[in-house]
């Protein structure tokens, strides 16, 4: 038994060890302040639909510096826009002087998102704003916030509930004009001919769905000269897109564009090209997200455009919150307006993106 | 029915070709696949495309062979994914020393890692599911602490490692070749490899016997370990970013597949090694089919499942 509980303290050192002397690469690269470059701005506030007030929800009014403010974020802090997301909103929360925000993430479980927003409620939280993992499921939540009229604010996915009854507004962006708008990009930088290839983004996601759909239709009203000739899912990460790709440029070599549904596969298809010996602007990328990273390839020539996805959520959902808190109509949906990066900003905007 | 005299003997047959089947069938289906690719893929029958296959297969050859070392022992190693990932990170946090110093820090907690995983399963006696389980979850978790996001690095030797090319092969190719060879060396040929396979035959009479069978169990736990590690560097030198999120997700199935399609019983006792590397090699090959043709991806994962099934009742058949 000693020999054992000395292997495993060996172990157990030797990892240890791992963390305490590391001593990582001198990156160069200082990373972005978190001021107001970049910040969302509104692109339509659904004017055609009602409002909702204060009164219309039936709630209390609260005082948000001093009551308990509740985010429950989907995802791990892995990806830049997540990492982006939560510092947005605990960011403005600070500059706004809020007290009690607490934040919880669900590590892309949905269940445990539900138990954790149910913890928020618990702890007496008077506003909830929920990044949501999925769009459905939601009941159980909707129906514990509804008996103490807590307003909840969804931001970058939608849930498929009542608004202004079960929730108070949805912020996010509109990921099929986005694939319009990857496409708009792709017809310029293509001269509207060609064969085009799609990294899609991971299967069963609305995300996915919406900026391919976007993307198609506008291919196929605008140039019919473009033909997309390979699908694949690169599941939004960069090791899947660089996989995909190799295999893509390998058995057809005749792909002048790559449509990459989010930025880090755009990445990864740029790895793969390099590999293969082709030269920056050689093949086409657009992409969607508006990473750092990404806008650096622009500058390098590797991608054409990147359409963004803005993450910073924090100064519009606090705003929206005081104008409610105010008595003023809330709309159902608030969709923000997002950047384009191209070769004609690319530099210029490099600190806007995340 | 009409003829009972016959039965006996088509029963006969069946197992003899079941068990041809166990022996080669990786093998056939692996030529099936090629031939098939060969008339029907365009730009199939390019350097360049074996390069792709060869080098995309690497770190799931290299990761299966310890695998297949663990499975020969009658045990199950799913932290090897994780494993992977710590690696990526850990050389990533490290690079500040230089590359080399980077990578053998990777190895050390790889081979750490397997060695308390090993540990658990020879001294405790927990079962090696539920121990490699515990790593699985535990050190994906200790990855991402330690590099909470995707990172880019720019070391040329790391990078290079990943794309550099030796007499025309890629290193990383020759790496995983080399390997198997060690691997194969060291179950035909060494005391070891003859303890692992007893150990994993009959436990209770190689302790009987007198065989070192904890330090056995250990060790093959530590080389699963450090292997996977191995993958782990190779993986992140090619991606040119350590990314602990995601590298190696999934990669204990792939290599258990591997192993369990090339003909190593999962009731241990017998380690293939070539059938290992070619089981590794039917799982890209169909993922690359699939993709060059524009087929959803969803589709290996349930054709994956078929040749699964088809290997175990191979298996089955052959015992009875």
């Amino acid at each position: 038994m000693s020999r054992t509980s000395g292997l495993v303290a060996v172990a157990l050192a030797a990892l240890l060890a791992t963390a305490a002397c590391a001593k990582g690469e001198d990156s160069g690269e200082t990373p972005a302040p978190a001021g107001s470059a970049g910040q969302q701005v509104v692109q339509s506030q659904g004017a055609a639909g009602p409002t909702c007030t204060l009164q219309s929800f039936g709630g209390q009014k609260f005082d948000l510096k001093k009551d308990v403010v509740g985010f429950s974020q989907s995802e791990k802090e892995a990806n830049p826009f997540r990492i982006a997301e939560t510092r947005s909103i605990k960011d403005e929360a600070a500059k706004l002087g809020i007290a009690n925000l607490r934040v919880t993430n669900a590590q892309s479980q949905f269940s445990k998102q539900i138990s954790d927003v149910q913890q928020l409620i618990a702890q007496g939280a008077k506003l909830l704003i929920i990044a949501p993992l999925n769009s459905d499921g939601w009941e159980p939540v909707l129906r514990q916030a509804a008996e103490k009229k807590v307003p909840i604010i969804t931001i970058d996915r939608k849930i498929n509930a009542q608004p202004c009854t079960d929730y108070l507004t949805f912020i996010g962006s509109d990921f099929y004009q986005q694939g319009e708008r990857a496409a708009d990009q792709m017809i310029q930088a293509l001269g509207g001919q060609g064969e085009v290839a799609i990294l899609l983004g991971a299967p069963g996601n609305n995300v996915t769905t919406d900026r391919t759909k976007g993307f198609k239709d506008r291919i196929q009203e605008k140039a019919p000269g473009i033909t997309i000739s390979f699908e694949q899912t690169g599941e939004f990460t960069r090791e899947k897109g660089q996989q995909v790709t190799e295999q893509l440029i390998q058995s057809r070599p005749g792909t002048e564009g790559i449509y990459a549904e989010n930025d880090e596969m755009a990445l990864g298809a740029v790895t793969a090209l390099k590999g293969a010996g082709k030269s920056p602007g050689q093949v086409k990328i657009v992409s969607v997200d508006g990473t750092r990273a990404a806008v650096q390839g622009i500058v390098d020539g590797w991608l054409s455009a990147v359409v963004e996805s803005n993450p910073r959520f924090g100064p519009l959902a606090f705003s929206t919150t005081q104008k409610f808190l105010d008595g003023e109509g809330i709309p159902a949906t608030v969709i923000i307006s997002d950047q384009e990066y191209t070769t004609a900003n690319a530099k210029e905007s490099l600190g806007n993106a995340y | 029915m009409a003829d009972l005299a016959v039965a006996p003997r088509a029963w006969g047959g069946r197992v003899r070709l079941l068990a041809w089947l166990q022996e080669y069938g990786v093998y056939v289906s692996v030529l099936a696949l090629l031939l098939f690719n060969v008339v029907f893929t365009p730009h199939f029958l390019e350097v360049a495309n074996f390069r792709t296959q060869l080098i995309q297969v690497a770190p799931v050859v290299i990761t299966s062979l310890g695998m297949a070392l663990v499975i020969g022992t009658e045990g199950i190693d799913l932290s090897v994914g994780s494993v992977m990932a710590l690696a990526s990170a850990v050389v990533v946090l490290y690079l500040g020393y230089g590359a080399p110093v980077a990578i053998v820090a990777a190895l050390i907690a790889g081979a750490a890692v397997g060695a308390g995983g090993g540990a658990l399963v020879a001294y405790v006696g927990v079962q090696p599911i539920v121990a490699t389980l515990a790593l699985l979850v535990g050190v994906r978790g200790l990855a991402n602490v330690l590099v909470p996001q995707l990172t880019e690095f720019r070391n040329p030797t790391l990078i290079t490692l990943g794309s550099r090319s030796v007499l025309g092969l890629p290193l990383v190719v020759i790496i995983a070749a080399a390997l198997t060879v060690l691997v194969a060396f060291l179950v035909k040929r060494t005391t070891f490899g003859r303890q692992l396979v007893a150990v994993g035959g009959n436990r209770a009479a190689s302790r009987l016997s007198g065989l070192p069978v904890r330090r056995v169990l250990v060790t093959v736990y530590l080389i699963s370990g450090l292997l996977a590690a191995v993958a782990g560097v190779l993986a992140t030198s090619r991606l040119q970013a350590s990314d602990p999120t995601s590298l190696g997700l999934l990669m204990e199935l792939s290599a258990i597949t591997a192993v369990v399609v090339g003909g190593t019983p999962l009731t241990g006792g017998r380690v293939r090694v070539l059938g290992t590397v070619l089981g590794a090699l039917l799982i890209q090959l169909l993922q690359a089919t699939l993709i060059k043709h524009n087929l959803p991806q969803s589709w290996t994962q349930m054709v994956q499942a078929v040749i699964i099934l088809a290997a175990v009742y191979a298996a089955r058949g052959r015992r009875a």
